[in-house]
């Protein structure tokens, strides 16, 4: 049941807090990619089992990442988590309109980011 | 000689005759003419002056007068025509002697006396007389009253005459035997004086009635003209004071109104002109609605409704002044009750607070900016702590543990803190809407113990649920009201000794479910009760820092309570413990409402993911 998680966030360190949290707690694989446009390509071709996307990047943000990977065959199936600083109720109807799998908000403990991915997603 | 003495004869008796005939017709002049005088004129002096002159002239009497008697019984002569050969006696003072009281009393009964020599025994004169007549060489004498009639009702009654006087004729040079025509003459114009001095008596009656009625319109004049004058001063006193208050009202940059029962506005200040280009005089009369447009009406409806019913009122809303810029206004309506206790209209007072508006939502971006920016570093910092303390990257010493724990306890306060601030700010700012819907009280307490049931166990609190007999429909956001009932749950577990019990209680009110979360901690002083609502405002300081809380939960849940309706509130016996209260709104089935929404109704927690997994996070 080992899963492989994709992490798009500019910030390094929170890349490396998501992957030693998920590693420790659950022991999936997580790969990490620091913009939209390495995410994409990532994702096309590692075929992540849940994609993990900060909202706030430079260039290209995590809607508009989200929209793009939605538009190609390869990724359109993988689920999609928002990782977000704000989380007011606008912005959260405007999320759940685009068809995201779910929205996670900052500051989490990663070590808890199996669980609530599980949960979003119904793995059981 | 016969015919001679006969001729002789009838002539003397045409000279007679003719005499008789001049004489009469000399008696019909005088009278006429006194008559005249008397018609003419109203001064009695200047009758009795032609009465004594005629009739000096025409009897060729030596002295004519007439003769006051005083109500003391002496007299004097008041009008005199005399010869100047004899002594004038006008104005002499006689005593009572020479006029005695039974002299008066026939006089009074119309008595005349002609003397023809007051020598003459016969004439009857008393000695003292005699002496007094020829002081003034008085040989012969006519005397006749003057009569005064005191009767105004009966002017006629002969019983009601007084004397007044006497006029009297005197020959000096000799005796003298008075005709009966002189005596008829006499008589006839001592009625004249008679009627002379009832109308003199009228004039001056008339006079003081004249001088009575013109004192009294005087005096009516001018109390009327006190009158005016006062109600003058009145109204300028009142048009000063009016005048004053525009003056004052026109001044301040705030729209001031009273509007009557009829939502009319009855009064406006000159800032209706200034923010809506409408002149205060085109405003007055007209209904709300039309001066503020439907949709500022719609908000402003149900405020004015409620002034109208007696309660003072304070809300906001946006309005669009003459260029057309959108204001944010901060509005009071104040009921106008008269003594009956009846709502006559209502004040309004309406302030421009776009400024204040403009600060707020610069501190809350700021809030909000600042609060989200710290999410990521703590995010790092929460989860690399978290990471280090499973021990798993390997074991540190115990004094390096130590320090990690601190670490990682304070980091966990910092994301409380961050959570919260921007809860507050959000609840605070109207960001976030109250999504109400009707759910079950029951599962909502449930749900707040079940996830305050770890905190309990750790600090070793009995958590006490009271089961209801029937659950209650709330009209809540039912996330924020769990978030109030931890915070309230957290609160009390943290301030319970070990082995105490902490109650969570529902109670239905009216239209209200009152809950109670209650503890047996130390309790809160008195002066603090209100206080501890306010953020930052915790019963002991150093609380904050024993206890790991932020100072903002009271805050918060006052912040929804009221967002909801409702009230919340704290009573507290130091010792014993405290117990917080707030109310909520029940859900009320409105008729038109198919019994099917409860089929939906969710068990426990929300159907919104989103909001589960955020109150799942930290």
């Amino acid at each position: 049941m080992a899963k492989r998680i994709l992490i798009i966030d500019d910030e390094e360190t929170i890349q490396t807090v998501v992957r030693f949290g998920i590693r420790l707690a659950a022991g999936w694989e997580v790969i990490t990619a620091s913009s939209g446009s390495t995410g994409i390509a990532t994702a096309q071709a590692e075929r992540p089992d849940v994609i993990l996307l900060d909202v706030m990047m430079p260039e290209m943000d995590g809607i508009s990442t989200f929209k793009i990977l939605q538009s190609h065959p390869e990724t359109e199936q993988i689920p999609v988590i928002l990782l977000t600083a704000k989380a007011q109720a606008a912005e959260q109807r405007q999320f759940d309109e685009l068809g995201v799998s779910g929205v996670i908000t900052k500051p989490f403990n990663s070590l808890n980011l199996p669980e609530q991915i599980t949960k979003l997603l119904y793995w059981q | 000689m016969v015919e001679t003495t006969s001729d002789q004869r009838d002539k003397t008796e045409i000279d007679r005759i003719t005499a008789e005939l001049k004489r009469q017709r000399q008696q019909v002049a005088l009278v006429a003419e006194v008559t005249l005088k008397i018609r003419q004129s109203l001064q009695l002096q200047e009758i009795l002056r032609v009465i004594v002159t005629e009739v000096q002239r025409i009897l060729q009497a030596d002295r004519v007068l007439i003769y006051q008697v005083l109500p003391d019984g002496t007299g004097k002569p008041i009008s005199e025509a005399v010869l100047p050969d004899y002594p004038a006696i006008l104005g002499m003072q006689f005593p009572e002697e020479v006029f005695p009281t039974d002299y008066q009393q026939r006089y009074a009964q119309g008595r005349v006396r002609s003397i023809a020599d007051v020598r003459d025994p016969a004439a009857g004169l008393a000695d003292c007389l005699i002496e007094l007549v020829e002081q003034f060489a008085i040989k012969a004498k006519l005397i006749v009253p003057i009569l005064q009639n005191l009767s105004a009702q009966q002017p006629t009654d002969p019983a009601q005459n007084q004397l007044w006087g006497l006029l009297i004729a005197h020959q000096c040079s000799q005796p003298r035997l008075w005709v009966e025509f002189e005596l008829e003459l006499m008589q006839q114009l001592a009625d004249q004086i008679s009627v002379a001095l009832a109308q003199s008596q009228l004039l001056e009656h008339l006079e003081e009635r004249v001088a009575a009625r013109t004192a009294e319109l005087q005096s009516a004049n001018q109390r009327l003209q006190q009158e005016i004058s006062d109600r003058m001063q009145t109204e300028a006193a009142l048009r000063h004071s009016e005048e004053q208050l525009r003056l004052i009202t026109n001044a301040l940059p705030v729209l001031i109104a009273y509007i009557n029962e009829q939502q009319q506005y009855s009064f406006n200040n000159q800032a209706y002109a200034d923010w809506l280009g409408i002149a205060p005089e085109q405003i007055h009369g007209c209904h709300l609605r039309q001066i503020w447009g439907e949709a500022c009406y719609r908000v402003m409806q149900p405020q004015v409704e409620a002034v109208l019913s007696g309660k003072m009122v304070i809300y906001e809303n946006e309005i669009t002044t003459q260029d057309g810029s959108r204001r944010s206004v901060n509005v009071t309506y104040i009921p106008h009750v008269n003594p009956q206790q009846q709502v006559q209209g209502f004040f309004a007072l309406i302030s421009d607070i776009s400024n204040r508006k403009a600060i707020e939502r610069i501190k809350d971006e700021f809030i909000s900016v600042v609060s989200h920016e710290l999410r990521t570093p703590l995010t790092s910092l929460h989860s690399a702590l978290k990471i280090l303390t499973t021990g798993r990257l390997g074991i540190l010493s115990l004094d390096g543990q130590q320090m990690l724990e601190i670490a990682d306890e304070n980091t966990d306060r910092l994301v409380r803190l961050v959570n919260n601030v921007l809860d507050l700010q959000r609840i605070e700012s109207g960001e976030v809407q109250m999504e109400k819907r009707a759910c079950s009280a029951a599962a909502l307490m449930m749900q707040a113990v079940e996830s305050m049931q770890p905190m309990a166990n750790q600090h070793g609190v009995q958590l006490s649920l009271a089961a209801q007999s029937v659950d209650h429909l709330l009209w809540v956001d039912s996330d924020y009201i769990v978030q109030a009932l931890t915070n309230l749950l957290s609160n009390a577990i943290k301030f319970s000794a070990a082995g105490s019990t902490v109650w969570l209680l529902a109670e239905a009110e009216a239209t209200e479910l009152l809950f109670q979360v209650r503890d047996q901690g130390q309790g809160i002083p008195d002066h603090k009760l209100e206080s501890i609502f306010e953020r930052f405002q915790q019963v002991d300081s150093s609380d904050s820092r024993r206890k790991g809380g932020t100072g903002l939960g009271l805050a918060i849940c006052r912040k929804i309570i009221e967002r909801h309706q409702g009230k919340i509130w704290a009573e507290s016996v130091l010792g014993q413990g405290s117990t917080f209260f707030f109310t909520v709104p029940m859900f009320r089935l409105p008729a038109q409402l198919p019994a099917q929404i409860f089929a939906n109704l969710p068990a426990k927690s929300s159907a919104n993911p989103l909001k589960t997994a955020r109150q799942r996070n930290g």
